[in-house]
């Protein structure tokens, strides 16, 4: 019986290629793969031809759903290459890592004693200040200071933990590894903060100890060169056995509860395979814990640490993961750097770099940048010129890149940006077979893109949709109802005046949307049902109305009419118990604008009218009492509802809600108390709807401009009147003469004091008014005859030949023949 | 200490290329002084096996040199390129030194520079009594360096006419230099290749014909990446030239250099350095180089003027000088930082002050 441990990089692709070859050549009778061994039913889909990596195991909890972890897989990952090779030896192969079942509720545990000691040690800074004298606030601030480091003293066992992972995960820049190391999702957004960060600072890869003894700069240098380019894997493990029991022994490992559970739960499960009596057995593992695996403690050792340990409900599935996920900038800060790279690597071992220049050189002449078979050439011999100068046996990326910098690109550096997005991460996106047990709003999400030919692509691709057009008009709601989820593959586009029935958008697939899609199927399981729902519960969370009216215009155009009614319905119910004029008036005009959809979207707006009707007359009702008394702040804003709401109104046609609307006018118009930049503007829009005319006009004009009124407060109902456009003043000789004899007769001091809020009004009026009223004010008050029509120069008999067109223009038939 | 001015790098420098030699066991290339990796070591500095230390020529990017040596270790060219004062001609020439140990096989590129002085010339007085033969060519650098398998530089070599140029693409890409007249050609020896420098300001003066600059790999020389950095390569620089002037006066105080180099790097970024305010840029370059010249005769003026002691008086005219080089536009620049940003800089009150009495 023999054991054999692999320690290896989690997506190295030498390590997958010594693994493959090992593997070949031991011919296990198992394999034990790092990962969690709730995923072992999926392993079965490996070999399935629609199985392409990049792929991810997806592990959450399934009653928090937030809660999970990615495990990624590329094909040059060694996991992958090891499961791949058990798939077809029809062999069996296992995951044995510790259950995530485990480790999310270690995890959460920890979570918690971490808030926990940070609540603690808040209330103590609290008491300390509240006991204290003159020094106590010196005291808080001296522990809010400490508190950073404080606060990760249940953290403190997980620097090295974290210095670990980085070993095991591969090169030695991230936080989660990848790969065998779960990505996990709740302790980066939930817990990383201020101790994450710090973690970061301060943590050492340990592999870097050994690089620094190599003389290389970095530990992930070394590694690749010293393990990933390597051809031969003879005794390369036993190498790497060796180099990390001395690590291990060397650095001190302070204790951490996950990792030994880990190890213990690891070592269990190899003694179970001895003990089903398998002959041959290969152990895949992070390089950093094959030495624990080797030395097994007894058997009773590990079980005390497995002991009582807290455990959560777990799922999992297949889902697509890409290449810029893998990569080492896309926010996890965990990754690798080049998955582009790493998989020309895999894909052609042997290449010196020649294969790499021509991709390089194919992508610059695609580009138009004019690149020689010579460039390549060269760029090639500076590459191994540059490599054996720092002594590698081979070119790699770093040189080529050098090479192609100095040969392809003259020095510059632009060029190469493109060579980085398009090769050396080179995104793309995994495959899973429709047939994987997943979750069933996954599975309607995938049915609906491809009946609606909407590919998830790693790429951002950009979409145009005609609304009047069957298939575009179901994308569109198809991407509303993921936007009402929250689950934000497609972002919409300000598409630029094509009329409401073209819609722009951006679609990109992030592979984290997965954890979306698996949270929002609590609410149902297809796309539609889970959207309504969805937008329902959250119609219900939300208090004020300006939420419950943006879900509702999102829901619109969702086509989700239960959500549709039923936040209507709620819409209804804050509305009534809502005091606040405002507010109502806030919400209107985005209301009526989604009536007018209706057209293009068929979508009945009835359902809506009612709801407006009866938002409106509760303003009718409610506004000339929320325009008293309020200071000029409030009155300024009312005043831009209020054209906007007479916009709304004037928009819905509908003449009882009109009527309403300009009796609540009139009122506020007549009232003494409003504000009088409001009593301005209502006037003035009395006048636009020719209620008020005339001698009426005159009236009201005059009263509110006579000698008692104080001129700030004529000031102010001017500017509110004159709203816009002064042209009523250049039409209406009486008016002109009020505002003139009222201007006329301020006295001096008052005048100054006045002379802003006028020249407030008047500076908003287009240029050519203001010009006229300037002419009209020079000349006395008689406004100038223009000079056009003082021309008497005019052609009678050339005018008359005009005169039919002019008639056909204005609709006249002509009855007498000139 | 000799009497000449400024001497080579190979003279100036010869005990470490001796030591570089001897402790240099790898493989040369032919004709090689030194092993590629012994020449990084050169230009970049460390300590040898056996503890010595040698001085670094280069500060920055230690890829910019290997790529540099790397290059001259295949049968391309290499070509610096870069602002004025970023280091190009001071690497090439101890790059031609630590590879050929000789840094002398120069061609200036000027406006003016012939084909002559690249390929041959002739000695007429030879040529019209003997005839044409080897005796009456007068050989270039170029010419000697393929002969002798060394490096040749050649400077500036955007100045250099198109035409001209393009005469470099033979002599480049088959190593050999015809000579029609006498139905002969030099075959260049092993060891042969040639550094240029040009210049990126002016690079529109005469670009390279794309035949041209396929046959050179290019090395952009940047400028500083960070104060310290600067304010190292003017310290060392500096002060190597104190050695070879023999100035009287005493070592600069790091922190006049250091306001120097804040200067300089200010007015060459157009923001002062915590980044709050914005300056106009003037229009010369304000390399590191000139930074150098500057404090070089403040340190002569200190030492034959001044009481031996670099003090802001000595450094003002130099620095207005390197500033100011339009009088009109530059002059209106530079009084608007002195009132902006250097009188409130409670430490500068010196400088302001010997900078306004200028």
């Amino acid at each position: 019986m023999a054991v054999h441990i692999l320690g290896i990089r989690h997506h190295g692709p030498g390590s997958a290629r010594n693994v493959k070859e090992f593997l070949e050549r031991v011919k296990p009778d198992i394999v034990l793969v790092e990962g969690p061994p709730e995923a072992d039913g999926l392993l079965e889909w490996v070999g399935h031809n629609e199985l392409k990596p990049p792929v991810a195991i997806l592990v959450y909890q399934s009653d928090d759903t937030q809660n999970g972890a990615f495990y990624p897989f590329a094909e040059f990952s060694p996991e992958w290459q090891a499961i791949s090779y058990a798939r077809a030896q029809k062999i069996h192969v296992r995951f044995f890592d510790l259950p995530a079942a485990h480790q999310f509720a270690l995890e959460k545990e920890k979570r918690e004693a971490a808030r926990k000691e940070a609540e603690r040690l808040q209330e103590e800074a609290q008491q300390q200040v509240e006991g204290g004298n003159g020094q106590g606030k010196t005291a808080l601030e001296e522990e809010a200071a400490e508190r950073p480091n404080s606060g990760s003293t249940p953290d403190a066992g997980r620097l090295p933990a974290d210095a670990r992972e980085q070993l095991e995960g591969n090169n030695g820049n991230g936080k989660a590894a990848i790969g065998g190391e779960p990505v996990l999702i709740g302790d980066a957004t939930t817990n990383g903060d201020a101790e994450t960060v710090q973690a970061v600072s301060i943590r050492r890869d340990p592999i870097s100890y050994l690089a620094e003894a190599a003389g290389y700069p970095d530990g992930e240098k070394w590694w690749e060169h010293m393990f990933e380019h390597r051809l031969h894997s003879e005794q390369v493990f036993e190498a790497v056995m060796e180099a990390m029991q001395v690590l291990r022994e060397t650095i001190p490992q302070p204790e951490d509860r996950m990792e030994a559970c880990r190890e213990a739960w690891m070592r269990k499960c190899i003694r179970q395979a001895e003990k089903e009596m398998f002959q041959n057995i290969v152990v895949i593992c992070g390089a950093w814990h094959a030495p624990a695996l080797k030395e097994m403690p007894s058997q009773k050792e590990d079980s005390e640490v497995l002991k009582g340990l807290p455990k959560v409900k777990i799922e999992c599935t297949w889902i697509p993961w890409t290449f810029s996920r893998l990569g080492y900038f896309s926010g996890y800060g965990a990754g690798i750097r080049s998955p582009g790279w790493y998989n020309h690597v895999w894909k052609y071992p042997a290449d010196d770099g020649t294969r790499w220049m021509a991709k390089v050189a194919k992508l610059f002449r695609k580009e138009g940048k004019d690149t020689s078979v010579a460039h390549v050439i060269e760029a090639i011999r500076l590459a191994e010129a540059l490599a054996s100068l720092r002594q590698y046996s081979k070119a790699g990326l770093a040189e080529l890149n050098e090479a192609t910098l100095s040969v392809l690109c003259g020095g510059e550096a632009m060029p190469m940006q493109l060579i980085q997005s398009e090769l050396i991460v080179s995104n793309r996106i995994g495959a899973v077979p429709e047939t994987i047990p997943k979750p069933p709003l996954q599975l309607d999400i995938e049915k609906l893109q491809k009946r609606l030919r909407l590919p998830a692509t790693a790429d951002w691709k950009d979409y145009t949709l005609d609304l009047r057009k069957e298939n575009d008009l179901e994308r569109s709601i198809f991407l509303h109802r993921l936007q009402l989820l929250e689950i934000n593959w497609g972002a919409p586009q300000g598409s630029s005046g094509k009329g409401t029935f073209k819609e722009a958008w951006r679609l990109q697939w992030d592979p984290e949307l997965s954890i979306e899609v698996v949270e929002k199927g609590n609410w149902g399981n297809t796309v539609a049902e889970a959207a309504e729902k969805y937008a329902l519960h959250q119609g219900k969370e939300a208090g004020s109305l300006g939420v419950v009216c943006e879900l509702l215009d999102k829901a619109i155009p969702a086509e989700v009419h239960g959500a549709t009614a039923g936040l209507i319905d709620q819409i209804n119910n804050i509305a009534a118990a809502s005091g606040d004029v405002i507010q109502l008036m806030g919400v209107i005009p985005s209301l009526v604008s989604v009536t007018r959809y209706g057209n293009v979207r068929k979508t009945d707006g009835e359902l809506l009218l009612g709801i407006v009707d009866s938002m409106i007359t509760r303003i009718c009702i409610g506004l000339p009492a929320a325009t008293t008394g309020i200071n000029d702040e409030v009155a300024y804003q009312l005043l831009e509802l209020f054209g906007k709401l007479n916009d709304a109104v004037s928009l819905l046609q509908n003449s009882d809600i009109t009527a309403q609307w300009q009796s609540t006018l009139q009122t506020i118009a007549h009232s003494q108390h409003s504000a009088p930049v409001i009593r301005g503007y209502a006037t003035r829009l009395l006048t636009d709807y020719k209620i008020l005319e005339g001698e009426g006009l005159i009236k009201a004009f005059s009263y509110a401009m006579s000698a008692a009124t104080p001129a700030d407060i004529a000031a102010a109902w001017l500017e509110g009147f004159l709203k816009g456009s002064g042209t009523i003043l250049l039409l209406d000789q009486q008016l002109w003469n009020l505002v003139n004899n009222w201007v006329a007769s301020i006295p001096p001091d008052v005048f100054t004091q006045v002379l802003p809020l006028l020249r407030r009004t008047f500076a908003n009026f287009s240029q050519p008014e203001r010009r006229k009223l300037g002419e009209k004010v020079k000349s006395g008050g008689i406004e100038q005859v223009s000079p056009v029509a003082a021309n008497g120069d005019i052609d009678p008999v050339r005018a008359r030949k005009g005169i039919p067109v002019i008639l056909q223009l204005l609709g006249i038939t002509q009855t007498t023949s000139v | 200490m000799s009497a000449i001015l400024r001497q080579n790098a190979e003279e100036l420098f010869a005990h470490e290329l001796e030591e570089l030699q001897k402790s240099d066991s790898g493989k040369r290339p032919a004709n090689w002084k030194l092993t590629p990796t012994a020449a990084v070591t050169y230009l970049t500095g460390g300590k040898l096996k056996n503890g010595f230390e040698v001085t670094p020529k280069y500060i920055g990017n230690k890829r910019l040199m290997e790529i540099a040596v790397a290059t001259l270790t295949t049968d391309r060219a290499l070509l610096l390129y870069g602002l004025p004062g970023t280091a190009k001609s001071w690497v090439s020439e101890h790059l031609a030194a630590a590879i050929s140990g000789d840094s002398a096989m120069i061609i200036q590129g000027t406006a003016g520079t012939g084909e002559e002085a690249i390929r041959y010339g002739w000695n007429y007085a030879r040529l019209l009594a003997e005839g044409p033969s080897e005796k009456a060519l007068v050989e270039t650098p170029m010419m000697r360096g393929m002969k002798d398998g060394k490096i040749v530089r050649i400077e500036e070599l955007t100045r250099i006419g198109a035409d001209v140029q393009d005469t470099l693409i033979t002599i480049l890409s088959e190593k050999t230099l015809p000579v029609p007249e006498l139905n002969i050609a030099v075959q260049a020896v092993k060891g042969f290749n040639v550094i240029a420098t040009a210049n990126n300001r002016d690079k529109g003066v005469n670009e390279l014909s794309s035949a041209l600059k396929r046959r050179f790999n290019t090395v952009i020389l940047p400028v500083p990446d960070s104060i310290e950095e600067e304010i190292d390569i003017v310290k060392r620089r500096v002060e190597s030239f104190e050695k070879v002037m023999e100035l009287p006066a005493e070592k600069p105080a790091l922190q006049e250099i250091r306001r120097i180099v804040t200067i300089f790097r200010e007015l060459r970024n157009g923001v002062t350095l915590d980044g709050k305010t914005k300056i106009k840029v003037p229009s010369g370059t304000l390399s590191t180089a000139e930074a150098i010249s500057v404090v070089n005769s403040g340190l002569a003026m200190a030492a034959y003027f001044g009481d031996g002691q670099l003090k802001a008086t000595d450094l003002a005219a130099g620095i207005i000088g390197s500033v100011v080089k339009d009088p009109v536009q530059d002059k209106l620049v530079w009084q608007e930082y002195l009132e902006t940003v250097v009188k409130l800089r409670e430490e500068w009150k010196d400088i302001y002050r010997a900078c306004r009495e200028l």
